[in-house]
């Protein structure tokens, strides 16, 4: 378009009919479609082999499903990963008793009580780092604290200690957050109504940061569930169900997808696709039953 | 009419100069209190005398210290770091900041209504049982049930709401967010009422309803206003404080106040050109 138009002869062609505006406006619109082509490129790129992936653990673990596969042991008649489930539920369910009111408990103190110093931002750097740590070396720091020193053995209670160590971070920091996000307003009216600080935490601010705290939860199980390093430090591996939660070994899914998976068994490896299999599903659940959990705690 | 204004002359000059502990027909009163930030003096040797059944305005240019002033009543500051007070602050004769004061009780005799409507994200029969639920103040729920409908009624907010007391209290309109603050601000029965710009992020059909409701309240009620808006203060307030960086500039019956300044600095915000 010419700069110096004189005003005597007015351009009679709108801007939007202009060659160089058209031409421009086809080139924007052609580069618009090929970044969205390509951001669904990258999608299915993650998501196809996601897909693929699933189904052939569906389609190998579904071959040896039945009853006794689940709850049977791998030395028996029947060789199943009972022990395994059990195992991991009960890592699952120890681990997070340990993790999670501590977690939750120490954010809520973060949030509310701290006062901003030096010990506070300690904590937080603490925690910070404890989250980098590998599971790994979280593992064998237990192996030699709990299983080596305090005596426990390979046991379900140290195993459990070190999976409360991996989650706590998580959780710690999710429930930090959610409850900084509770607004000002809000605490404020509590307090006018001559609320105590407990109470207003208790009734309103707890249940506001809820489904905050609720991802940190969520996703300090999702950690329980698929760890794998610690466990073996510490619990070893067992083809039975533990006797006692003290220098008794236990089996859970995680180990037998490692353990059995390059076994020479065809029953074992068959057994292996089984466990990754239940375990996958046992994530969808949690995350399911959450989701629902969230929809109705937003309905107020 | 007339009566009235001598009886408010009459107490406001006697309390003033902080002759009786509790002057007749007086709530609080604040004698030569200051209160400072830190080193930052805030408010400085304020005097004056809340009245009980009227309405108290405290008016001034932004940063002169009404909100901190209003909130030092229920002790609301406490929880503001570096906050000290000199001076005394009584209710009904006794100072609040004394030591064998509860300040949680006494946020039950003195309750507050904010700028911004703040109802929790709870139901509306719940956000009015919160103070009546927390203080144990009903055994049961028909008992429950007549406070909330007798707060609601109060605040001219039962009859839009009473079908709907279920209801997430975020699903109501700004105007009525604010009247369910302010009835759940009169479930705890308190003597005093702080109410803090209450109106001023409402459009004006609900402000005028709100300003209705504090000419009803004042009945029951003894009320202590903070606003921006002085035709607000000249229909609803009964006396009014004019502060200035910190300092009372003037206080008297509000009619005084408006049409009679004492003071120029008075005269210069009425006008605005303050």
């Amino acid at each position: 378009m010419e700069k110096n138009v004189s005003r005597a002869t007015p351009d009679p062609t709108p801007t939007w009919r202009h060659p160089s505006v058209v031409a421009n406006h086809k080139a924007r619109t052609f580069r618009s479609l090929v970044f969205a082509g390509l951001c669904v490129a990258c999608v299915l790129a993650v998501m196809i082999p996601l897909g693929d992936m699933l189904y052939m653990f569906a389609y190998r673990g579904i071959q040896v499903i039945s009853i006794a596969r689940l709850t049977g042991n791998p030395i028996s008649a029947t060789p199943g990963i009972g022990n395994a489930i059990t195992g991991t539920a009960i890592l699952t369910a120890l681990s997070g008793a340990m993790a999670i009111p501590l977690g939750i408990l120490g954010g809520v103190y973060m949030a509310e009580f701290s006062k901003g110093g030096r010990f506070s931002e300690a904590l937080r750097f603490c925690a910070d780092v404890l989250a980098g740590v590998p599971s790994i070396v979280l593992g064998y720091v237990c192996f030699l604290a709990f299983v080596v020193y305090f005596n426990f053995g390979y046991s379900a209670m140290a195993a459990s200690i070190a999976l409360a160590i991996v989650m706590f971070p998580y959780v710690f920091r999710t429930t930090e957050i959610a409850i900084r996000r509770v607004p000002e307003s809000i605490k404020e009216g509590a307090i006018a109504l001559g609320s105590t600080k407990t109470t207003m935490i208790n009734r309103l601010v707890l249940r506001f940061a809820m489904p905050g705290i609720l991802t940190g939860v969520l996703l300090a199980l999702g950690i329980s569930l698929s760890e794998t390093a610690p466990l073996l430090y510490t619990a070893n591996f067992a083809n039975y169900n533990p006797t006692s939660l003290f220098h008794s070994q236990l089996g859970y899914l995680t180990g037998v997808i490692y353990l059995f998976y390059t076994s020479n068994l065809s029953f074992d490896v068959q057994l292996s696709y089984l466990a990754t299999f239940v375990l996958i599903m046992i994530v969808v659940a949690l995350n399911v039953v959450a989701r629902l959990g969230l929809k109705r705690f937003s309905k107020v | 009419m007339m009566n009235e204004r001598r009886e408010t002359q009459g107490a406001v000059a006697a309390s003033a100069q902080g002759f009786a502990p509790k002057a007749p027909g007086e709530m609080m009163r604040l004698v030569d209190f200051s209160a400072y930030y830190g080193s930052l003096e805030v408010l400085k040797h304020i005097n004056l005398s809340i009245l009980q059944n009227k309405v108290t305005v405290f008016m001034g240019p932004s940063g002169c210290g009404k909100s901190t002033l209003v909130r030092t009543l229920n002790r609301m500051n406490d929880s503001v770091p570096g906050f000290k007070t000199s001076g005394k602050v009584l209710l009904q004769g006794e100072d609040i900041y004394g030591p064998e004061v509860d300040p949680v009780l006494l946020k039950m005799r003195v309750g507050m209504v904010f700028q911004k409507p703040n109802p929790f994200p709870i139901s509306i029969y719940d956000n009015v049982a919160f103070g009546p639920k927390i203080h144990k103040m009903t055994k049961s729920r028909s008992e429950m049930d007549a406070i909330v409908k007798d707060s609601l009624q109060k605040a001219a907010l039962w009859e839009e709401v009473k079908d709907r007391l279920g209801k997430s209290a975020w699903g109501l309109s700004g105007g009525q967010q604010q009247r369910l603050c302010i009835a759940r601000a009169l479930a705890v029965r308190p003597e005093v009422l702080l109410m803090d710009e209450p109106a001023s992020a409402l459009d004006p059909g609900s402000t005028a309803k709100i300003e209705e409701l504090m000419v009803e309240l004042k009945e029951n009620y003894t009320v202590v206003l903070v606003t921006h808006n002085m035709q607000q203060a000249a229909r609803v307030g009964t006396n009014v404080a004019f502060l200035y960086k910190g300092d009372l500039v003037e206080f008297g019956p509000a009619a005084d106040v408006f049409e009679n300044p004492k003071s120029p600095l008075t005269e210069k915000y009425i006008r605005g050109s303050l």
